[in-house]
């Protein structure tokens, strides 16, 4: 009889721990004008933020559910806390966390990627970051690297915030970027001056550990002209049964000649609705590079976006997505071509097992102006079992002559031709099989630094067995 | 009339795309095809006003419906294709602003359908076009292949989707479009859509959109065609490929005569 070939969920032992939390730190659940007012006062917003948040809550009170994707009936906005009181202020040495807290980021790694690899690291727990510190030496080189709420209180960065924040995502966007305006909290500034190349990361971690709770975390980053920067960012929880949010927000300016990577491993645990808005702006010349790892959550909506502004601009989005039992993981990405020359390029992987629901969607968009533009996409999805579901939606809209738009995608399932010809070249056919899938998803490991990609193959946790019947 | 909603998206996707759906004012005259089991029959259908046609194709029967789009008109075509069957559609747009949709069910055992459609759309011309190819049954197949021309402010949306549902397996499938713009206030849509819920298929989409390609026009530019001629005989070759596969002199010399040719078309 065939033996099917058995590829493991990701083990996410390793991130599903927590400590109780003292719930008097909890806001009261729901979202009303007197919780925003009150986040804005515990926060010490300035008049123009707490104003911001009242106007995002009324757009988020008549904005309209999405109407396309997953099912998120489930999540009940009344039940989420949005905010939850810092135990201790924000510390740069980590000698000075909550004990509890230090752990936690202990376990993820985090001091020791610190030390290893890393140029500066910010850590949030809940809503509000403990820790963040950033290398003598960077900092000397006048990139700045903080959070957001002690960038807006600086007068040296505080119109500079105020100029971009949540200008590329506007809360009329969605309903979810209202939200975002209303209640965000937590989330890192980084500044790269003209000419400066970090050669090193900086890495931003976020741990939702409360029950019940959201996480709103903004991350807004510019990158003046001629520089180049890898920021890279890690989220998880631990598993409980009520659902969870996170509507984080992440805003990119990418200036001219510069080049942004932004790499994302996301382990939310699966009661997580994930509906996070990324989006990037890039100048004349200049690049964004987005990787993404797509793991964990039980529902994802996630689409980072790049809006090539300047001639010459480029976009390149590398995707992993793995959805296992009780996931439904609807991810992609769009790129809006709006000046000449631009170029994009979308390569994505997914796979589905146990009942896992895999969504690739994008939207290419080539506007009038964009003459001489080229964009490719090419989305490969793995089916390892009939019980789950692998949907391809992208789609093109192309409105001028002047450019070159190729899109290409394939779905299917292990290959018996390639098992059998790796067998004919020695190897078993448990090994044959890993291998395959393991090539499958290196488009997205390649991209990584060794540290982040030795953690997705961890995730992933290949267990090959079976043979052919 | 009231505006009636076609051409839905099987799954939508975002809204602002405007690719979800289109409203219209349709009133439609209906049609039924049957082609019964182990027979063989070929309709040609000049549509010219708003039509629903049903299809059915039996056990081992094959049908071949070609469709020519000359007016403004909406369309709905529902096929089902048994154990064994095949059934090819050709369908040429060369005239007007149409809406049309294909909906095909593969039931049967090995059943097949391939789709080969062709456009050109000039001036102000549109097209808002939806296929939904569903395999049901077992080692099913479908080929579609969409090649068209814009010009001047045409308007054109192509969605199709490949859904493999749960036990059509060993079913493949595949798509592709290919579309030349021609002019620098075209607007084009591609939405090409793949739905699996079974393990053991394959399914591919592919789609290139842009310009003629700069070393076909230098090649002809070098032997003295000027570029307006050139255009014009790359539109009239991807339009012939399909012309020719109808098979039928009198349709042939039809569109011929609508398309504004003459007798070289013969030649």
């Amino acid at each position: 009889m065939k033996e099917k070939t058995q590829v493991a969920d990701i083990d996410r032992s390793l991130y599903d721990f927590r400590y109780e939390e003292d719930e008097s730190s909890f806001l009261d659940s729901g979202i009303t004008p007197d919780i925003i007012r009150e986040i804005s006062a515990e926060k010490g917003d300035p008049a123009w933020m707490t104003e911001f948040r009242l106007r995002s809550l009324e757009i988020y009170n008549r904005a309209e559910m999405p109407q396309w994707g997953p099912d998120i009936s489930g999540l009940d906005m009344d039940r989420i806390v949005t905010y939850i009181r810092p135990k201790k202020g924000m510390q740069s040495d980590w000698n000075d966390v909550p004990d509890d807290i230090k752990e936690t980021f202990e376990k993820l790694g985090i001091p020791q990627a610190e030390r290893e690899s890393l140029a500066g690291v910010g850590a949030q727990y809940d809503s509000e970051l403990v820790y963040h510190n950033v290398r003598r030496e960077v900092a000397e080189s006048g990139v700045v690297y903080t959070d957001l709420e002690s960038a807006m209180h600086d007068e040296r960065y505080a119109d500079m915030i105020r100029s971009h924040f949540m200008k590329l995502v506007p809360p009329s966007d969605h309903k979810f970027a209202a939200l975002h305006g209303a209640v965000w909290s937590g989330g890192s500034f980084v500044y790269v001056p003209a000419g400066v190349h970090l050669e090193i990361p900086l890495q931003s971690y976020f741990r939702l550990n409360a029950r019940g709770a959201g996480q709103f975390e903004h991350t807004l980053i510019i990158v003046e002209e001629n520089a180049y920067l890898h920021f890279i960012e890690g989220c998880s929880a631990p598993k409980y049964y009520e659902a969870s949010l996170h509507a984080g927000c992440v805003e990119l300016y990418v200036g001219r000649n510069s080049t942004l990577r932004y790499s994302t491993i996301e382990n939310w645990s699966k009661n997580m609705y994930n509906l996070n808005t990324k989006r990037a702006v890039v100048a004349e010349g200049g690049k964004v590079e987005w990787v993404s790892g797509s793991f964990g959550s039980h529902v994802s909506y996630l689409y980072p976006m790049s809006i090539l502004n300047g001639r010459g601009a480029r976009a390149e989005f590398t995707g992993i997505t793995f959805a296992g039992e009780g996931q439904n993981l609807d991810t992609g990405a769009k790129i809006v071509h709006n000046a000449p020359e631009t170029s994009s390029y979308m390569n994505t992987r997914s796979i589905s097992k146990s009942g896992g629901i895999s969504t690739f969607r994008s939207a290419v968009t080539i506007n009038e102006n964009a003459v001489g533009s080229k964009s490719a996409v090419s989305c490969e999805s793995l089916m390892l079992d009939s019980i789950s579901r692998s949907d391809t939606i992208p789609a093109m809209v192309v409105k001028t002559d002047k450019a070159d738009v190729g899109h290409e995608a394939r779905i299917g399932r292990i290959s018996d031709e390639a098992v059998f010809y790796l067998m004919s070249r020695g190897l078993d056919e448990n090994a044959a099989k890993a291998l395959i899938v393991s090539g499958f998803a290196e488009n997205v490991s390649k991209e990584l630094p060794l540290e982040y990609a030795v953690e997705m193959n961890n995730l992933i946790n290949l267990e090959m067995k079976g043979s052919i019947g | 009339m009231t505006k009636t909603k076609l051409n839905i998206l099987p799954v939508p996707t975002f809204n602002r795309l405007g690719v979800n759906f289109i409203e219209r004012e349709a009133a439609f005259d209906e049609e039924n095809i049957s082609v019964p089991d182990g027979a063989e029959r070929q309709t040609i259908q000049f549509v010219e006003t708003d039509c629903k046609t049903t299809a059915a194709v039996g056990k081992n029967a094959k049908l071949k419906l070609v469709q020519i789009f000359t007016d403004s008109c909406a369309s709905v075509l529902k096929a089902s294709v048994a154990d064994d069957a095949q059934f090819e559609l050709i369908q040429l747009y060369i005239g007007g602003d149409n809406a049309s949709e294909i909906i095909t069910e593969l039931n049967g055992y090995k059943s097949a359908f391939t789709a080969e459609i062709g456009y050109d759309l000039g001036a102000d011309e549109s097209l808002d076009l939806n296929l939904d190819v569903s395999h049901y049954g077992r080692r099913s197949t479908s080929d579609i292949t969409a090649n068209g021309v814009m010009r001047g402010n045409a308007q054109k949306t192509f969605k199709g989707t490949i859904d493999f549902r749960n036990g059509a397996s060993g079913a493949k499938g595949s798509e592709k479009e290919d579309v030349i713009l021609m002019s620098g206030t075209v607007m084009n849509r591609t939405v090409p859509v793949i739905l699996c819920a079974e393990e053991d298929v394959e399914g591919s989409h592919g789609a290139t959109i842009g310009r003629i390609d700069e070393q076909h026009i230098y090649y002809m530019r070098s032997r003295g065609i000027p570029e307006e001629k050139i255009c014009e005989m790359i539109t009239r070759a991807r339009l012939d490929r399909i012309i020719k596969k109808i098979g039928d002199k009198d349709a042939q010399e039809r569109i011929c005569g609508i398309l504004g040719r003459g007798d070289e078309d013969d030649e």
